[in-house]
């Protein structure tokens, strides 16, 4: 009797799990990053979804010509922009990055700060992201180009249906290995092995096992929206989606120059003894920095 | 040198927090955070680079002896966006600059805001 039961029961749950699963092949179904267990997953369904990611032509690009940067204004260093403050991040972190963030905090309410860009150095990304400086955009069917003034930074993003660099192949890079496809006129980005380094200043850190979803989409004729979730299991709980915007720089003569990071000796910069900043300063008219035998 | 310094300054003005950092590229920890003080001299030259500029000041101090100040702010971009060129101050130009002093004493400043001796006010980051 129990048996027959447990059998019925069985026969009814059974019948259950299949509708659902056909349902769900049915009805789009709305999910979040939570929903998978790391990036690559995540990048994957966006690309089922998007039917594979058409191929990109030229009269079918979208029109992201013009200079940007990122926005909106008042947002300065802030990672996330809907945090109320540089120093309330909203990245659930693991126990161990969260006493390095208050840490880090702690040090720059002292006047003790040191950011390792101060010579140079590129910012890598996703740090690339919130870089304060002029931005353009080089759309091609094959590949995009995600151009940021400072250090001449540029992300390169193709979009030809290549696949990641082999792991025989790969190495540590500043902004990545990234791969991507239209979905619509929305560039969807995969990014993988990068560096470890910060969000930002007073931003928490990031480790080498970082990577990162980003859909990018012009949302308006000024606003250009990237919408990305981080996966970093080692410093973060669970992913951490943020919304990251770009305004159209209206500034009239406006033009992105080359930057080149070196050419003013008066920009050294070195960490002392208590670990913050001090510039070297030799003057007016120093020139391009000295290189140190 | 010190009393040079202190009778140059107009006025030690500001208990206005900066709310965003003087710098995007280094940490602006080695200036003031709050403090300001102001100069009137001259320009020496105007370094209009990247990372930062920095606009060199010729002061002279109350014992005629001379002192360049210089005053650092964001690259070219983004003082052509607020609509700084390097042609707006030559060589020669008599001005009266604002600034965050450097913490460790030495004559130089995080600028904050200029004045032209025709009244033009040039503020590297316009709110």
């Amino acid at each position: 009797m129990r048996k027959a039961k447990l059998s019925a029961w069985v026969g009814t749950m059974a019948a259950v799990g299949a509708t659902l699963a056909i349902a769900s092949t049915l009805i789009p179904v709305a999910v979040s990053a939570q929903d998978y267990r790391n990036s690559t997953e995540h990048y994957e369904a966006l690309k089922r979804q998007a039917g594979g990611g058409a191929k990109m032509t030229w009269d079918k690009l979208p029109d992201w010509t013009g200079v940007w940067t990122r926005g909106p204004k008042g947002v300065g260093l802030r990672f996330d922009p809907a945090q109320p403050t540089l120093q309330q991040t909203t990245a659930q972190l693991t126990p161990e990055f969260a006493q390095k963030h208050k840490e880090k905090l702690e040090r720059v309410a002292k006047g003790i700060e040191w950011d390792p860009i101060s010579n140079c150095i590129p910012p890598g990304y996703p740090r690339w992201l919130t870089e304060p400086f002029l931005r353009d955009f080089a759309l091609r069917p094959d590949q995009t180009l995600l151009i940021n003034e400072m250090v001449n930074d540029i992300r390169r993003i193709y979009t030809d249906g290549r696949g990641h660099t082999p792991p025989e192949e790969a190495y540590p890079l500043w902004n990545g290995d990234s791969i991507g496809f239209w979905d619509g006129d929305t560039l969807v980005i995969h990014t993988t092995q990068l560096m470890g380094g910060q969000y930002q200043r007073s931003q928490p850190d990031y480790t080498d096992q970082v990577e990162t979803v980003e859909r990018w989409r012009k949302v308006d004729d000024n606003t250009i929206e990237a919408a990305v979730t981080v996966y970093d299991p080692p410093a973060l709980v669970k992913p951490w989606s943020v919304t990251q915007r770009y305004i159209r720089v209206t500034t009239p003569g406006i033009r992105i120059r080359s930057w080149v990071c070196e050419e003013n000796a008066n920009n050294d910069v070195f960490q002392n003894k208590a670990g913050t900043t001090e510039h070297v300063l030799p003057g007016p008219g120093a020139g391009p920095k000295k290189v140190e035998k | 040198m010190r009393r040079s310094i202190a009778r140059l300054c107009l006025g030690v003005v500001a208990l206005v927090w900066m709310a965003f950092p003087i710098s995007a590229h280094h940490s602006g920890a080695m200036f003031e955070p709050v403090k300001t003080i102001t100069v009137k001299g001259v320009v020496k030259l105007f370094e209009y680079t990247n990372p930062h500029s920095w606009l060199w000041v010729t002061v002279t101090n109350d014992d005629k002896t001379t002192t360049d100040w210089g005053f650092e702010a964001e690259g070219p971009s983004t003082l052509f966006r607020a609509g700084i060129r390097k042609s707006d101050l030559p060589p020669g130009e008599k001005v009266t600059v604002t600034g965050r002093p450097m913490k460790d004493g030495r004559p130089a400043a995080a600028w904050v805001s200029l004045v032209k001796e025709d009244g033009t006010v040039l503020n590297p980051r316009p709110q």
